[in-house]
Order: C-alpha cells, then sequence, then structure tokens
C-alpha cells in the first residue's frame, strides 16, 4: 500500500465556485494538492447552510466542508493585476487549473488559455460552464435547477398531473464535477506521451443530459416521448410500494419463481400464478396490474421481515429509507464507511461520509480537516513562490491577499 | 485519443457498469466485452445499437465467451493477460468462482488494474445483495427525499445510483492508470455503488452527524444559495401540449429587480412583503402565486427568452423531443449522428466533455454479442480459423 494516495505530486490549482468543487474534491481525496483559490472574504459556499449548531460563519458552513475537505485555501483578489499575477506564477508550477468563471472571465483577468498555455505548456486547463464557453446560450444564467430542466432531467420526475419534482442533490453540479474529473485524469494520461497540456470545456447541461439515462435515448431510440411516471421507474420494473411501517421498492427483475411462490404461500398471487407472467415482457407490458397486486401483498408485513426474506430469496427488493438510517447501516459500518474529522479549532471531531471507491493499494483518506479561509496564504506564497513576511504583509495590506 | 493503447476486458452489463466503461471507451480505450452469446438478459432494454443500449455499448467490441465452459474462461484469462483493466460489476463471488479475481489475475499480469463495482461493495454482511440502481436510490435515502408537496416519494425518473456508479467507477479506473504508471503497480478497486451514491448525499448527511438534524424532502428550498422565486410554474399549453414549465430562479437583489422589470413591473412586485430576499422566502407561497399566474400567461420558450435576456436563472423543463431539438446543444454538436450497418440512422448523446488537444467522439456503433470475435479471438490471441471453429463446436464460444 502506497504511503501517499494515487495522486500524490499532483498541484491543483482550484479556482471554482460551487458548480464545480466536488471536482476538484475528487482528486484532493486521491492525493493531490489541491489549493482552492478563494476571493479575499472566502468562497460562496461558505455562506451556504447548514451551518455548525445552525450558527452561520464562514468557517462552520457544513456545505463548504463537504465540498472542501482535502484541499487549502489561499484567499487571492483575481480581479487585481497583482492578485492575477500570483495566480500565472502559482500555475506555472501546477499540472491543473479548474475554473467555473463564465465564458471569457478568466480571460479577462488575464488568466485566459493562451496565456496559462504558454506560461505553463503542460498545463491542464478544465473550465466548467452551465452550456459551455461557446454556443448560443453561453452567456445565459443557470443554477442547478435550471440545468436539470435544461437537461431533460427534471421533466421526468414526478406525477404527470402534476409539477415536476425537483431532483435531489446538486445532481448538475455533481454530474459536471465527476466528468471534469474524468477529463481532466484523461488530459494527464494524454500528456505522459505528449508533454502537451490541454484545454477542457465542460458543459454543464451536457453533463447532466448524459446522466438522464432515457430521456434523449428514448426519444432517438423510439421516437417517444418518455413523461413523468409517479413512483414507477421508467423501465417498469420498479414501484414504489408500501407496508405497515413504510415504504419499500418492488423489483420484478429477480427470480420470478421465487417472488410469485412467496406471495402465492401467502394467499396473495392473485392471477400471477398464471405462466405468462415468467416472460418479463409481461410484467413490463403489465407493469401497474402487477405493482397493484404487489403492493397488496406487502401491506400487512413489517418493511424488514420482508426484505430479509426477498434478499435470501435474491430478490432485489430494497427498503425506502431515511438518510438517518445510514449512519446506522450495518454494511457501511463494516467498510468503515463513515471517517472522524479533527476541527481543532471548534475541540470537535464530526462524522464526515466516505470514498465512492476503497483503493486497495492507494487509499482514499483524509489528509486534512476543510480549510478556514484563507488558512494556508501565507504557507502557498512563501513556500512556492518564496515570498517574504514584508510582501505578504504588502499584499494584504493592498487586499489582493 | 487520450485512451489509445489502454485496453479494458469488460465484464459489466445493466447500466451502471456499461456507463463507466462507455467513458473510457468514447475517450480511446479499447475496451473488449464478454458476453453470453445463447441469451441476451439485457434485451427488455431495447434493441442493442439504438437508443439507451446504443449509448452504453458505442465504441466498443464484443466477444461471445461462454464462462461456464473451461475453454471460454481459459480465453477470458489470456484476454485479461494483455489488458490493462478488467472491470466487471458482479458480487463478489462471481469473478472468484472463474479464478477471475484480483489475486489470481495479478498472477497471470502482475500489473493489472481489477475494478470492480458491485452493488454494496465486496466486504461487509451485506456483500451478496442483488440491487439495481432504483433501490439503490431507495436504501441511500435519496428517494425518500424526493416527495411530492404532500411530502409523498414521488420517485425517480431515471437512475441516479447507475450513473454515479459509472462515473466513479470510471474515474477510479483512470486514477488506477495514472498510479500504474507512475510505480509500476496495479491494484483492485472495490467500488460499492451503494457508497458511490451515499457520498454525494454529503451536505444533507453532515447536517445529521454534525446538527442531529431529521432530513426533510426540500421540495424547492434551495439546495445551494437562497432563491425566491425558485420554482417549477406551468406555462401556456402549446399545441395541445398542456406539460410545459419553466424553471426560474432568483437569487440576489439585482435579479430580483430585473425579473420584476422584464415581466412588466406587475404591482405585486412591489408589495412590501416582496422587498427583500428574505422576505420572498418567508412569503414564497403567496409569491409562487403570483409568479404561477404570470406563467400560466406564457408560452414556456419565450418566458424563459425574455427572463434569460434579463439575466435571470431559468430554463424549460424540456422533455426528450425538445432536447433533441435544443438550439445550443445542436449548435454544439453535442448529438452523434451515426450509421448503421443497415445504411439507417440513428442519432446518440454525444460525448459530454470537449478535450481540445485529444477530444473523444463516437467512432463506432454497439456491436451486436459476438460481433467482434474474429478480432478478438483471431487478432488479439492468434487463434487460426480452424481453432476458432472447435472452439464453437466445443460450445466455448458462440459463433
Amino acid at each position: 500500500m502506497s504511503e501517499r494516495g494515487a495522486l500524490a505530486g499532483l498541484r491543483v490549482l482550484d479556482l471554482t465556485d460551487l458548480k464545480g468543487h466536488l471536482c476538484a474534491r475528487l482528486l484532493a481525496d486521491m492525493g493531490a494538492d489541491v489549493i482552492k483559490i478563494e476571493p479575499p472574504g472566502g468562497d460562496p459556499a461558505r455562506r451556504v447552510g447548514p451551518f455548525v449548531d445552525d450558527q452561520p460563519h464562514r468557517d462552520r458552513s457544513l456545505f463548504f466542508w463537504f465540498y472542501n475537505l482535502n484541499k487549502r485555501s489561499l484567499t487571492l483578489d483575481l480581479g487585481h493585476p497583482e492578485g492575477a499575477a500570483i495566480l500565472r506564477r502559482l500555475a506555472e508550477g501546477a499540472d491543473v487549473v479548474i475554473e467555473s468563471f463564465r465564458p471569457g472571465d478568466l480571460a479577462r483577468m488575464g488568466l485566459g488559455w493562451n496565456v496559462l498555455h504558454e506560461l505553463n505548456p503542460a498545463l491542464v486547463l478544465c473550465s466548467i460552464a452551465p452550456f459551455g464557453q461557446n454556443g448560443p446560450y453561453s452567456g445565459y444564467e443557470a443554477d442547478d435547477s435550471v440545468l436539470t430542466a435544461l437537461a431533460g432531467m427534471l421533466y421526468v420526475n414526478g406525477f404527470p398531473d402534476t409539477a415536476p419534482v425537483r431532483p435531489l442533490g446538486l445532481q448538475s453540479y455533481h454530474s459536471a464535477s465527476y466528468y471534469a474529473a474524468i477529463a481532466t485524469m484523461c488530459a494527464l494520461l494524454a500528456r505522459d506521451s505528449s508533454g502537451e497540456g490541454q484545454w477542457i470545456d465542460l458543459s454543464m447541461q451536457e453533463a447532466t443530459a448524459s446522466a438522464v439515462e432515457h430521456v434523449a435515448a428514448g426519444f432517438f431510440g423510439t421516437g417517444e416521448i418518455e413523461r413523468r411516471r409517479g413512483t414507477l421507474h421508467w423501465s417498469r420494473f420498479f414501484r414504489i410500494g408500501r407496508c405497515r411501517d413504510g415504504y419499500l421498492m418492488h423489483c420484478t427483475l429477480g427470480d420470478w419463481t421465487s417472488l410469485v411462490e412467496w406471495v402465492n404461500g401467502d394467499g396473495k398471487a392473485q392471477d400471477l400464478t398464471t405462466p405468462e407472467w415468467e416472460d418479463v415482457a409481461k410484467r413490463r407490458q403489465d407493469a401497474e396490474h402487477l405493482f397493484d397486486v404487489l403492493d397488496e401483498w406487502v401491506k400487512d408485513y413489517s418493511r424488514d421481515e420482508l426484505l430479509e426474506r426477498a434478499q435470501l430469496l435474491r430478490l432485489p427488493y430494497a427498503s425506502v429509507r431515511n438518510p438517518e438510517d445510514l449512519f446506522n447501516d450495518e454494511q457501511l459500518l463494516a467498510r468503515g464507511y463513515f471517517h472522524e474529522v479533527e476541527h481543532p479549532e471548534l475541540g470537535r471531531t464530526f462524522r464526515y461520509p466516505g470514498s465512492p471507491y476503497l483503493f486497495t493499494g492507494s487509499q482514499w483518506r483524509v489528509t486534512r480537516r476543510p480549510p478556514l479561509v484563507g488558512e494556508h496564504t501565507g504557507e502557498v506564497l512563501s513556500a512556492e513562490l518564496g515570498m517574504s513576511a514584508q510582501e505578504l504583509a504588502a499584499l494584504a495590506a493592498g487586499g489582493v491577499v | 485519443m487520450a485512451l489509445e493503447g489502454v485496453r479494458i476486458l469488460d465484464f459489466t452489463w445493466v447500466v451502471a457498469g456499461p456507463v463507466a466503461t462507455r467513458i473510457l471507451a468514447d475517450q480511446g480505450a479499447e475496451v473488449i466485452k464478454i458476453e453470453r452469446g445463447d441469451k441476451d438478459a439485457t434485451s427488455v432494454m431495447g434493441p442493442r445499437r439504438i437508443g439507451l443500449q446504443g449509448e452504453l455499448h458505442r465504441n466498443k467490441r464484443s466477444a461471445a465467451i461462454n464462462m461456464a465452459n473451461p475453454r471460454g474462461l481459459e480465453l477470458a484469462r489470456r484476454l485479461a493477460a494483455i489488458s490493462d483493466l478488467v472491470m466487471d460489476n458482479f458480487s463478489a463471488r462471481v469473478m472468484r468462482m472463474w479464478a477471475m479475481d484480483y489475486a489470481s489475475l495479478a498472477k497471470i499480469k502482475p500489473d493489472i488494474i481489477c475494478i470492480s463495482m458491485s452493488g454494496l461493495g465486496h466486504t461487509g454482511p451485506r456483500c451478496n445483495y442483488v440491487s439495481y440502481g432504483p433501490t439503490l436510490q431507495a436504501l441511500a435515502g435519496f428517494t425518500r427525499l424526493m416527495a411530492d408537496a404532500r411530502g409523498e416519494p414521488a420517485g425517480y425518473g431515471y437512475s441516479y445510483a447507475d450513473m454515479a456508479g459509472g462515473y466513479s467507477g470510471a474515474l477510479a479506473a483512470l486514477i488506477a492508470l495514472w498510479h500504474r504508471k507512475r510505480t509500476g503497480r496495479g491494484q483492485f478497486v472495490d467500488l460499492s455503488q451503494f457508497e458511490a451514491l451515499v457520498s454525494l448525499a454529503g451536505p444533507a448527511l453532515l447536517d445529521i452527524s454534525v446538527n442531529g438534524r431529521t432530513q426533510e424532502p426540500p421540495g424547492w428550498r434551495s439546495q445551494e444559495a437562497p432563491a425566491a422565486p425558485h420554482g417549477a410554474y406551468r406555462c401556456r399549453p402549446w399545441g395541445d401540449d398542456d406539460d410545459r414549465w419553466i424553471v426560474i430562479a432568483v437569487r440576489s437583489q439585482p435579479e430580483w429587480e430585473r425579473f420584476a422589470g422584464a415581466i412588466g413591473d406587475p404591482p405585486w412586485t412591489t408589495d412590501p412583503k416582496f422587498r427583500t430576499l428574505y422576505l420572498r422566502m418567508r412569503n414564497r407561497e403567496e409569491l409562487d402565486a403570483h409568479v404561477a399566474r404570470w406563467a400560466a400567461t406564457q408560452a414556456a420558450e419565450a418566458a424563459m427568452e425574455l427572463l434569460r435576456n434579463a439575466g435571470i436563472a431559468a430554463g424549460v423543463a424540456l422533455n426528450g423531443a425538445d432536447l433533441a431539438a435544443d438550439p445550443h446543444l445542436a449548435e454544439r454538436g453535442f448529438f452523434a449522428q451515426v450509421k448503421l450497418p443497415d445504411n439507417s440512422s440513428t442519432r446518440l448523446t454525444g460525448v459530454p466533455m470537449r478535450l481540445s488537444a485529444t477530444p473523444g467522439s463516437v467512432r463506432t456503433v454497439a456491436p451486436e454479442v459476438g460481433e467482434d470475435n474474429d478480432y478478438i479471438l483471431g487478432e488479439l490471441l492468434g487463434l487460426g480459423r480452424a481453432e476458432r471453429a472447435e472452439l464453437i463446436a466445443e460450445g466455448a464460444v458462440w459463433g
């Protein structure tokens, strides 16, 4: 097992706002040295709740914490010529710059691709923007909810007769950030043979459209428009059911014989014992009736009792749980999913969710808690750029850092 | 392309695994799918070359190798020996049963990278649970929090878990490749799709663990910077389509002023109870009713145009047909038009990341099962025609 993460030695400058925070975090988690460049006063995400003990403060935002674990923080006013000059010097020694400014803003600050590429031909620049760097919409405003609408993701959630239900959890930002991290790694691998960096144009609308598997694809494949179907999944093999003490997710893709024998043993099979239901196509075709029968069957079961038995029969049923349940989930606990992270300045330790993957040869780990605003400004500028205490004081006095 | 020269032996199926290998194939990796040729368990997902299946399997190759046959298994092991990565999304026992797990393969290819994208991981008491994207969303708490206005779970129209699994699988593959290039060492990555999904609920989970707060479905309450108005508002029907909605997010005082101006400064916009963002959030139901009445008189696209030009975040809830016709995506050439072997053509979702020097692309349409048997067994493994015929006769390969 490597003592250092798989990406140890990579230097990343993270200029993103909350649209791209996750991208640099994914790299930081695997050992890259990520320096978050924040405007003086702190990143806007520090003003987003929830906050520790509900006390709003720029160093208490749980929203900021989650997306900025394992990063260092440097405050720098990029709109100030001296701030931009410092960024250029840092870029000379960096492998990656990730940004989510409005298209054109980076160039206006004297930090555009041409400038950075000339300074450091091996640098990878990853630009994340709502609609990409060019095209007729590239100057328009958007947030996560607007992007889910314009990606076809929103339209298919909820019930047919009422308003679409908003996707949970900033899925546009997350999809864009994952694709941006993937693209960055591809560019770094390409650099191994070419020696040259490149510029990545990541459109959040495109990334989000790619994250819905059946909307565009369904239209291209069948000419049909996918609509909202309530709790029935578009594949027609899943629907939410209600049992005695909560909700569960039915699934009719498991072994049909096992399922129908069980239901029949409870005297609730109605017409499901006829052989035609053995055909998966029939189960898709008449999903509404099938799930109505199964709803009648599950309603007197307790959720856990039903699920344990279903999984013993290898039927892919699941409970519809509350997120609070995750902290008692025996599978997550057994795998050491949660991590205790110490915040010395608060004198407390907090439990963070862990990694999307377990690397057995180069682990994911928490190397540092999320940074306080500008916590590493002095450290980075003196160690990386050799600045003296007087120079630092002058920059601070000028509002640059 | 960035991943030219990278070969991936791909045992994944359904959605999450194929999304991961599709992302890598788009960037030039040679992805060899190993599939069974006797029954296509995923045919319920539609025809192979178009729609969802067409998108999942484009740019890949397919060999129909029978893993239940000892000589079939031997072929797969020989392919692993000339591959950089082996990827699967089975539960833990399957690859072990075939002696295709990391420990076994590292003996014949010491720097092999194995990425297993199982539902719940390779260890722990539930490692053999069977799952799909929609069931993982339910387990992870996402489904419960996506409730409609009545608070009832309103489900997901799509499979976010499959995407979370697929993206993290692709990223894990690239990070492991990077690590191997620097250290010469391969490794095993145990990716639980469940954990990949849970890891995206971050701020809500911290709110639970730090503040002990029970999470409620957020609805249109902001999940990022606060906004009001913020919601989906039904617009005037377009022809016989009365399912037209616009999403609007007004996040600041200047945006509120521009919003009011853009919709013609109706009297309610100067009502003191909507004067500040705080007040607009507090009186959001009444505010939403006003905005809804305005939206009901507007065509969705025209309202979007109007608001966007005033610098407001606004977007129509596009359906599949709208998306296919979206002028911006068209201008950027996002959707790929590909030719099928019968000379008809189809469209596919394109490559959602643009690398200036090594752009990915849609190069080949999805192969039918076993379509590349000759290339894979002949060119890659050097088997002659007679040997290939013998393997088919023995049932090691489906011809």
